[in-house]
């Protein structure tokens, strides 16, 4: 019983109720599934040319448009919804009180956390309708749709855990979602112009010392895997494809985003506590 | 109950604690005065382990905050002066988020919550939103949070700040009656005079400096050693003022635009001596009198720039 009380967050119950009560949640529902339902839609009548006919090999390019529709709406709400997880606690001045009870700094900001990516995973979770009407037609593997939404989850932490610390770090909400925008959309965006650039560079390089530029090498590509949207065409093996010897970019990008994950979430825990362990001084004192 | 040694605490260059000590009893209820900004605030924040203080220790029931801020957290229960509330929660769910935040268990929690409404006279507003209570209503609902833990520490920012007469009347009362539970508490605020009845003790606090501490009886008499005397000048200030010092009966001597205001050991003859002197020494006294305050006020004028 006790260990079970130990996994218990208050903070998470507490999140899900306020968050439910209010009435920009399903207003927040109704827009989500009105604008992924009206571009699932526009594709699929524009796919059937308007007629009654419907190409079942188109289903795979449906899938993989939803997908990225998906991808993108995530990418935009997530910052959204954790950017103000903390700083919105400081500028409520309902902080400092917490900070004074048991929960510890790890449970408040994994409460926080996990609070608003249920709340996301919650609106993936009623887009299912709209995959189902894609899946109706054929052409896509359960294995494609589980490894999608294993994407969506593992980009939902991502994304979450830099919101959560951008939240910790800077006090005024609105700064601290601008920033968590401008960190995901430029690495979203920067990550591939980077390997570009790197390649470009490479390139040049090898022109200026004479050397033949055909046989590049292939670890700039590799930073396309790490990049959501790429990594997300690779799952349905479009888009630049890099392999480092027998790894799966799939995996890559899991484990980067599960790194991501964990250094901002530990980095939010350390920043939250208003008096920092001294292990230093533990030590010393041992 | 309470230790404080030699605490410092610096903001860049702006020092809020300047070596404060004290000591306070279990089961005392501590009044904190002093002006804003005069480090009353830093202090209770250093004990209720939401600042580190930059050198000194502080410790509560015995754990040095910085060491042992579990422990600490434990024993305190903690109103800031200023405190939000989850407008979405009702005031019963509001104190069963703080007391599960507290690992009380939830048929425990059922037990409290209750008892604590009904001691902070909130049983009527149980199932009301938090955002629908009044200003004095949030405050002692605040109180009621800080106390979900049944605490043995009770540490209180100016909990009377902004409230009316009625409420602070109110407040007043569930202090009482924590007293009675045998609470050690702190408690600052600007209107020490309404609750110098109720703390046994009373720290003066002025630019990060202890000034005065001591029994509420033993300030009684303090004060009445030295009073204060207030002295409107046309001109000469500054030369009443030297005259003033060097009369064995006046204590410290400061300057207020035209006025001097100087503490004043004698009596009501060697009052009426000392404007006798003023005057035939032919300095334009325009008006003089006693400063009439209340204990807070009063004090404030006694200690003025003893920090500096």
């Amino acid at each position: 019983m006790s260990d079970l009380r130990r996994f218990r967050n208050p903070v998470l119950f507490n999140e899900w109720k306020m968050r439910m009560r209010t009435n920009r949640s399903p207003w927040i529902i109704l827009l989500y599934l009105l604008i992924l339902g009206a571009m699932t839609l526009t594709l699929i009548f524009f796919m059937t040319n308007g007629g009654n006919y419907y190409n079942p090999n188109d289903t795979r390019e449906l899938f993989m448009m939803l997908s990225v529709f998906q991808l993108g709406m995530i990418c935009f709400v997530v910052p959204g919804l954790t950017a103000g997880v903390i700083s919105g606690e400081r500028e409520r001045q309902t902080l400092s009180v917490l900070l004074t009870t048991n929960v510890s700094a790890t449970r408040l900001i994994l409460g926080k956390w996990l609070a608003s990516l249920s709340f996301m995973t919650f609106l993936v979770i009623t887009t299912i309708p709209l995959y189902a009407i894609v899946f109706l037609y054929g052409g896509i593997s359960p294995a494609q749709v589980i490894k999608v939404f294993g994407f969506y989850v593992i980009t939902m932490f991502g994304i979450g855990s830099i919101g959560v610390l951008m939240s910790t770090l800077i006090k005024r909400t609105g700064i601290a979602t601008v920033v968590t925008y401008a960190v995901v959309f430029g690495y979203a965006i920067g990550s591939s112009i980077l390997a570009e650039i790197i390649k470009e560079f490479i390139r040049y390089q090898r022109r200026s010392g004479g050397m033949s530029s055909a046989t590049m090498p292939e670890w700039p590509d590799f930073l396309h895997n790490l990049n959501p949207l790429f990594a997300m065409l690779n799952i349905f093996d479009e888009g630049p494809q890099t392999r480092l010897g027998n790894v799966d970019p799939y995996a890559v990008y899991c484990l980067f985003f599960g790194i991501i994950t964990l250094i901002c979430l530990l980095f939010s825990i350390y920043l939250i506590q208003p008096v920092k362990p001294r292990f230093r001084k533990v030590k010393e004192e041992q | 109950m309470i230790q404080i040694q030699n605490l410092r605490k610096r903001y860049g260059k702006m020092e809020a604690l300047k070596g404060l000590s004290l000591e306070i009893d279990k089961g005392t209820v501590f009044g904190f005065v002093g002006p804003n900004g005069a480090g009353k605030s830093t202090t209770m924040s250093i004990l209720a382990t939401l600042l580190e203080p930059t050198s000194g220790r502080a410790y509560v029931g015995g754990y040095e905050v910085t060491k042992h801020p579990k422990e600490v957290r434990k024993l305190i229960g903690y109103m800031p002066d200023f405190f939000g509330v989850y407008d979405n929660l009702t005031a019963e769910e509001y104190l069963d988020f703080y007391g599960a935040n507290y690992d009380i268990p939830a048929a425990e929690r059922k037990q409290i919550i209750p008892q604590l409404l009904e001691l902070v006279n909130l049983t009527h507003k149980r199932d009301a939103f938090v955002d629908s209570l009044s200003r004095g209503m949030k405050q002692r609902l605040g109180l009621a949070r800080s106390l979900v833990h049944n605490p043995e520490v009770l540490i209180l920012d100016e909990p009377a700040s902004g409230l009316d007469p009625r409420a602070r009347i109110e407040l007043r009362e569930i202090l009482k009656e924590l007293r009675d539970m045998g609470k050690t508490i702190i408690i600052s605020s600007h209107i020490l005079p309404e609750l110098a009845e109720m703390c046994d003790v009373i720290g003066i606090v002025e630019e990060g400096n202890l000034v005065a501490f001591g029994r509420v009886d033993e300030i009684y008499s303090k004060m009445q050693e030295q009073r204060v005397l207030r002295v409107r000048l046309l001109d000469r200030v500054d030369e009443a003022m030297t005259r003033l010092r060097e009369m064995p009966v006046i204590t410290k001597v400061t300057r207020e635009g035209n006025w001097v205001v100087a503490g004043f050991t004698g009596n009501d003859e060697e009052q009426v001596e000392l404007l006798r002197e003023l005057a035939v020494s032919g300095y334009p006294v325009a008006a003089f009198n006693e400063a009439v305050g209340d204990l807070e006020e009063i004090f404030l004028e006694i200690t003025k720039g003893v920090g500096s």
